[in-house]
């Protein structure tokens, strides 16, 4: 009778023990053992789960091949039925010249025209900067180039971001002297990428763009968006360069 | 010689001048770009066979010295991306770009001594080291506490013995050990049987406690595909999260950066040392990017599967966005301080989050349901008034408050302040369903 209860007893603690250690691992690259793993990974797929084996079940047809793709040419966001926030978003209609298959990648992109970034130069911002909405404008694209300029183009837009400073990364143009790029070129090189600098379509929507556009304004002019008490525009016009062409 | 000097300075001045505003941002000295590099371009120019005098006028417009000189012809071919026509530049001002950048120096001649940018590493072992010593220091304690009882019941018994003995009985002599706290145990039943349940009660609380405090997820660290490290991206180089994780203002998750995104600044940053030559060459693997000459792009990509470090079960929803865009909630409360995380991310243990500026103090390990709970119990969505965040998220729900349910709002405002759980934060179904 002793001894029964005694081998029940260690047989009892060798398991729990066994349970309790089975969801440690030596496997660095486990994160331990899923108990339900049902309950871990969803019917309806989730980003950057891997769901080629469950609880040693292969499934080569799920496993994670990559884990981030930009997404693809031609896709539209939902973003509501607001018909000039849709006018808005809407895929850009420039396309990238066919040079950039070899100096930005653009894999999948249409590229068959040679230059529109000259024809660019004729786009107006859709994004119109008012005296009620310049204050918002304006602080949103500076989050926004905090973001996602800033590293590179400084806080000024001079050049000297943290990145050029510790140098790491050098050429980055002076933007508070040299003559400005029209309103469209400038979205043109965000979009796609110009020279050196590639494109940010994959991490900027396109009102974000056109916001930054509002606000690297500000460098040569440092009354643009500020508006007269009859809510006109004090900003004088900003010297576009016309010249810098590339095929 | 002093005069020859301040001449080739000032002349190197201008070039310098000149050479920032209107080439540096394609041409390097020592590095292709998108323009070819520079250094002693002239004798390049010389020995390639070019006519005497055609790289000044390809400065002034390359179109037209292609179309007289078959070796600019050729340069042309150098990139698919055509230079600026610079008509303005004197001959003279070209030479002295090209004087300043024939005296400019290789950095990478000149030895790998730049700065890597690993900061040192900030290891968290002291305390933890104390409280093992305080651990050991009990252990021996009560090694030493219940040698000293054994030893004195020993005693007590022999002498017990040796009375008994004296005295004629040896009835005692017979019992062993668990007879004798049998008996004992007997005697005082009462006693014994509540101190047991107290005992056993206690074990318990404490044994699911420490069950609770094991950390399943905390220093978490899986190998990535390639060696990334936080430090030099966002530490010495001040790249903001978002940059790379750009979705976590829009998304439930934050977003891992294509590999289009490394190649925004990669295209150019090729590494220092040999260790991030190799790091950075998987990088150029995967985008397909050939970095010889001019660098191009052949179009035979390769995937990267970088492995997920914060692991939530699937019957958790957790949305980024709100927690940064609503609830304003910085990366480094819950990622802790990435700008020194030299290694590749893992999971911030809690003890090292509570040391962030800011944070509510929290004991629960991260990851782990306890922490959400715990947060969302202390973290006030704003102190005051409601609104006061001014991001408008909170109108509604102040709204509803005051219209439906006065007494509740008054005991929501008793405390001056609203935490996450007041609002609803610690309902099953925000997150479980």
């Amino acid at each position: 009778m002793k001894m029964k209860f005694k081998a029940i007893a260690s047989i009892a603690v060798v398991a729990l023990s066994t349970l309790m250690l089975g969801s440690c691992t030596a496997d660095a690259d486990s994160s331990g053992l899923e108990y339900m793993p049902d309950m871990y990974r969803s019917p309806a797929i989730e980003p950057y789960v891997d769901y080629g084996e469950i609880r040693g079940r292969e499934n080569t047809e799920a496993k994670m091949k990559i884990s981030s793709l930009v997404p693809p040419s031609g896709t539209v966001p939902y973003y509501g039925k607001d018909s000039s926030t849709v006018a808005l978003m809407l895929p850009y209609f420039r396309k990238a010249s066919i040079a950039f298959r070899e100096t930005h990648g653009m894999y999948g992109a249409d590229l068959t025209v040679t230059d529109e970034y000259t024809a660019a130069a004729s786009d107006m911002n859709p994004l119109k900067i008012t005296a009620e909405n310049s204050e918002e404008l304006l602080k949103s694209g500076k989050t926004l180039y905090t973001a996602y300029c800033q590293h590179c183009h400084g806080e000024k837009g001079d050049g000297n971001g943290p990145m050029v400073l510790s140098g790491a990364y050098v050429g980055v143009p002076n933007y508070t002297e040299r003559a400005a790029k029209s309103d469209g070129q400038l979205f043109y090189s965000i979009y796609y990428g110009l020279n050196a600098m590639g494109g940010h379509s994959s991490q900027l929507n396109k009102k974000e763009i056109w916001t930054l556009v509002h606000y690297v304004r500000k460098f040569q002019n440092a009354s643009y968006g500020t508006f007269g008490a009859s809510g006109e525009a004090i900003a004088a016009p900003v010297a576009v360069d016309s010249l810098s062409v590339k095929k | 010689m002093l005069v020859f000097f301040a001449g080739t300075f000032t002349a190197n001045a201008q070039g310098e001048a000149l050479f920032k505003a209107k080439c540096a941002s394609c041409h390097q000295p020592h590095k292709n770009g998108t323009g070819p590099k520079l250094f002693q371009v002239r004798q390049k120019w010389t020995d390639g066979g070019a006519k005497e005098g055609s790289i000044y006028q390809w400065v002034n417009n390359w179109q037209t010295a292609a179309a007289g000189d078959p070796y600019a012809q050729t340069v042309s071919t150098w990139s698919p991306t055509a230079m600026s026509a610079f008509p303005e530049l004197k001959k003279e001002e070209i030479d002295a770009i090209f004087e300043y950048v024939d005296g400019v120096t290789d950095p990478a001649a000149a030895g790998a001594g730049g700065t890597d940018g690993a900061a040192g590493d900030v290891t968290g072992a002291d305390p933890l080291e104390e409280e093992d010593s305080n651990g050991w220091m009990w252990i021996i304690l009560s090694v030493i506490f219940v040698t000293i009882i054994l030893a004195v019941g020993g005693v007590r018994r022999q002498l017990n013995f040796a009375a008994n003995e004296a005295q004629g009985k040896d009835s005692m002599d017979h019992l062993t050990y668990a007879e004798e706290l049998k008996a004992w145990a007997w005697k005082y039943k009462t006693y014994v049987g509540v101190s047991t349940l107290v005992v056993v009660i206690g074990l318990i609380v404490t044994l699911f406690l420490g069950l609770y405090s094991i950390g399943v997820v905390e220093n978490y660290q899986p190998s990535q595909p390639i060696a990334f490290p936080h430090a030099i991206h966002t530490g010495v180089n001040g790249i903001d999260c978002k940059y790379c994780h750009s979705s976590v203002e829009k998304s439930k998750s934050a977003g891992i950066p294509s590999v289009n995104v490394c190649m925004n600044c990669h295209k150019q940053v090729n590494g220092r040392t040999p260790a991030q030559q190799e790091q950075i060459a998987k990088i150029y693997d995967a985008a397909g990017w050939d970095p010889s000459g001019a660098g191009k792009y052949t179009g035979k990509s390769k995937p990267i599967v970088w492995n997920k470090v914060h692991v939530l079960p699937d019957h958790v929803y957790f949305n980024h966005s709100q927690h940064v865009v609503v609830g304003g909630i910085d990366c480094k409360q819950c990622h802790g301080d990435m700008t020194k995380q030299v290694e590749t991310p893992k999971v911030q243990t809690v003890g090292d989050l509570n040391k962030i500026e800011g944070n509510i103090p929290l004991t629960k390990p991260t990851l782990t349901m306890g922490w959400c709970i715990e947060c969302h119990g202390a973290k006030e969505i704003s102190t005051g008034s409601i609104d006061s965040k001014n991001n408008g998220y909170y109108n509604e729900i102040h709204k509803r408050l005051l219209n439906n349910d006065k007494s509740l709002y008054g005991k929501y405002l008793e405390d001056g302040k609203v935490t996450v759980n007041e609002l609803g934060g610690w309902e099953c179904a925000k997150c479980h369903y």
